[in-house]
């Protein structure tokens, strides 16, 4: 009861405070102002969410235009880099993924939000450290969190009860264990399918499974590069065996994340990790031969990983960015915009669509209602690795990209592989 | 100093203007007149974006934003650019890639699109129907039709061709179609070799894909070509005795010849700047040097070695063009 009493209080202060300045919004005397915005239509939030949340800061500010432009996510990194280019912005809030944050802030494609922070997030406490730290960079806070998407470790309970395990695996021995019983008492061909595709999720994916072995962070705390020892060589070893064993579809290296989402909602494979779009798509009817079937819950780890979710993850945080190039005059309404669509009040009405990025809504009453992996999705969004903030991340993905494949193909081995990439990638940084 | 002219011979600069004078005042001033809107969209849109692109190649050229104004700023750098992308392996591994892509897919043109359009030549019943089915692919948007065999060459058990194929029993375990591994793994050499010349399972489908849509083109093209070669030259032929393959040698293959150099022309240029399909399909697990140039610029913002590789893209597509053009020439004298 008390918990519901907060939550009415914080929603209000928060609409409270996004019509306080009421001098601005005053439709009478406010100028008239059109904001670009660029969104994705690809993940996250749909493009009907992002128009209703768009009808509803209207109607706080009918003197603002919000021109939606939505792309898939592919050509979002060249639509802002293209949009900066421009003596004046093409689009004044933009999509920032947490990858491009190191990028954009040492090339000034969008600008430090703190002081928009300071004065006025009340609460940015509750918003995880994990998620604030993917859109920070020495100290400049790049973009304000508006989706938190990380992965989930999904099951399908049938498959493993058919070959004699009640429970998932908790460890990594036990979660190679199960495959390799799945496969032997041929329950299915490949027990497990994922996006080994030569594409970002690749690198999702592997920064991952090296957190599953004790250490997600690819680089060291003087910046460099470790992918050839430690939890990120036994990730790569790892990775390869179960694609020689038979143990992944031979099609993981051809999938990106939805291929390898269909793979598990057609019953084909055991396991799946994922982002949290698949829990949808598991149950329901019209997309999933496996309603029922399939359960989110924690990754298994390396013994002695992370004592206090027994979980590693990786997150795929995206945040709105105010582009450099908007004109001053034009600042303070898309900062409106941000701090309306990433407010707790307005993410609160799309619980059925996104996981909150603010932790009282995450673990409100309503989310538990409408999520009943809730519990799962806290652990899991507690235990990630963030991809490195790094200038030049998206070079850097590429090299990793490359050999992480290769290694897992088999066409190069994969110490050879480790070394190669961290050799490339310091060439990349002389 | 100064330069002597012939007596009654105006200076080369006054001849120039006499010229330029006679030209405009004379009958081609319409001509002149009329051309200048096709002119000037031209150097809008062609020539200045291409000057500054070949600018941006001979610097670092980066997109910065200052004072609120974003920009694109290129320090000078000369030709570093060009000798850096061609002294990456990795450029050379795009540039025999993009080759196989393209001699493999023109190959194919020509073959099946000459035998398409000899049969849409052909007197029989449906032929409009035909003309008309055969036309629907090129009709298909390029990122809709990447999509398409997305779902065809799709790896698992369900994917379109493999559920196919895995039906009639050709296959027992489904292929992975969009694999870049190398083809005719049972035969080692061959399958060197191929991988060798730039070919493996994912590129040969690419290539399948891309043809589903523009052979099409390709033989209505061609077609055009063969209406335009008159009947008494076959009939003649037939009265000679000639039979229909010495027809084909003698008759379509050379006065067909124009309209093929100038499909191979378009066909060549296309095909060197493919993109859609395989980054829809591979996104950078396929670098063509189109992807290679995309990549470059748009991802790693590095604009000065995009715009590089382009205009690498660019001379080698004219040279191209200028072997084809010359032998058309040739063809006609």
């Amino acid at each position: 009861m008390k918990q519901k009493w907060m939550q009415l209080l914080l929603g209000l202060s928060t609409v409270a405070s996004l019509v306080a300045p009421a001098g601005m919004a005053n439709a009478a005397t406010a100028p008239k102002v059109v904001l670009k915005v660029l969104y994705m239509n690809q993940a996250g939030y749909t493009t009907t969410v992002l128009r209703q949340m768009g009808k509803q800061f209207q109607k706080q500010y009918p003197n603002v235009t919000l021109q939606f432009t939505f792309l898939p996510y592919p050509q979002m990194h060249s639509a802002v880099l293209t949009s900066a280019a421009a003596p004046t912005a093409q689009y004044d809030v933009v999509l920032s993924d947490l990858i491009w944050t190191g990028e954009f802030a040492s090339r000034g494609y969008t600008l430090p939000l703190n002081s928009y922070i300071t004065q006025n997030v009340k609460n940015a406490n509750q918003i995880p450290q994990s998620v604030w730290d993917g859109f920070k960079v020495g100290g400049k806070i790049m973009a304000m969190p508006f989706l938190a998407n990380f992965q989930n470790f999904y099951y399908n309970k049938n498959l493993l009860k058919k070959a004699g395990f009640n429970a998932p695996p908790k460890t990594m021995a036990q979660w190679l264990h199960q495959m390799q019983v799945l496969k032997a008492k041929h329950i299915v061909q490949y027990p497990y399918e994922d996006s080994w595709m030569q594409a970002e999720g690749l690198v999702c994916d592997y920064v991952r499974t090296a957190g599953e072995f004790g250490n997600g962070n690819l680089f060291n705390a003087k910046g460099q590069p470790i992918m050839n020892q430690g939890p990120a060589l036994k990730a790569l070893q790892w990775m390869r065996q179960l694609y020689a064993d038979g143990l992944a579809n031979p099609n993981s290296l051809t999938a990106d994340e939805p291929t390898a989402a269909n793979a598990f909602a057609s019953g084909q494979v055991a396991f799946n990790t994922n982002w949290t779009f698949l829990t949808g798509i598991m149950d329901t009817k019209s997309q999933s031969k496996v309603v029922g079937q399939g359960v989110v819950t924690t990754f298994p780890v390396a013994p002695g990983t992370n004592k206090t979710t027994h979980s590693a993850d990786i997150s795929g945080f995206q945040g709105l960015a105010i582009a450099a190039n908007t004109p001053a005059s034009l600042r303070p309404w898309a900062w409106k915009w941000i701090q309306f669509a990433t407010s707790p009040a307005v993410q609160a009405q799309h619980l059925h669509s996104q996981w909150p990025v603010w932790s009282q809504i995450a673990s409100s009453p309503k989310e538990k209602n409408l999520n009943k992996w809730a519990a799962v999705y806290q652990k899991n969004l507690n235990s990630v690795y963030n991809r490195p903030v790094i200038a030049n991340y998206l070079q850097v993905s590429s090299i990793i990209q490359q050999y992480v494949h290769e290694a897992i193909a088999g066409t190069i081995p994969v110490k050879q592989a480790a070394d190669e990439m961290v050799q490339q990638i310091n060439q990349l940084k002389a | 100093m100064s330069v002597s002219v012939p007596v009654g011979q105006k200076p080369p600069h006054r001849r120039l203007l006499h010229r330029l004078f006679l030209a405009l005042s004379g009958e081609y001033i319409w001509f002149y007149l009329l051309l200048i809107p096709s002119i000037v969209l031209l150097v809008c849109v062609v020539i200045i974006p291409m000057v500054f692109a070949f600018k941006m190649s001979l610097g670092n050229t980066t997109v910065v934003t200052v004072g609120g104004k974003g920009s694109i700023q290129s320090v000078w750098v000369g030709l570093q650019n060009y000798v850096n992308v061609l002294s990456n392996p990795y450029f050379w591994q795009a540039f025999r890639d993009t080759v196989y892509f393209s001699v493999v897919s023109l190959l194919i043109e020509v073959t099946a699109g000459v035998a398409m359009a000899l049969l849409m030549n052909q007197q029989f019943f449906g032929r409009k129907v035909f003309r008309v089915i055969v036309f629907i692919p090129w009709a298909v948007p390029t990122v809709v039709n990447a999509m398409l065999w997305g779902m065809v060459f799709d790896g698992d058990n369900y994917g379109a061709l493999n559920d196919l194929l895995l039906r009639m029993h050709w296959i027992q375990t489904p292929v992975i179609w969009l694999d870049p591994a190398p083809l005719f793994q049972g035969i080692p050499w061959l399958s060197s070799f191929i991988s060798w010349l730039g070919g493996s399972v994912a590129m040969n489908s690419m290539i399948v894909g891309d043809e589903w849509r523009t052979l099409p083109i390709v033989a209505v093209l061609l077609l055009a070509g063969l209406q335009t070669i008159p009947h008494e030259y076959y009939e003649a032929a037939k009265v000679e005795g000639a039979s229909a393959w010495r027809q084909f040698q003698a008759i379509t293959v050379p006065l067909l010849g124009p309209i093929l150099s100038i499909v191979l022309i378009l066909r060549t240029m296309q095909l060197l700047r493919a993109f859609t399909l395989i980054f829809t399909l591979q996104q950078y697990g396929l670098p063509i040097l189109s992807i290679e140039a995309y990549q470059q610029a748009f991802s790693f913002g590095n604009f000065g070695a995009g715009s590089a590789i382009s205009f690498l893209i660019g001379i080698l597509s004219l040279l191209i063009a200028v072997v084809y053009i010359k032998r058309l020439y040739k063809e006609e004298m």
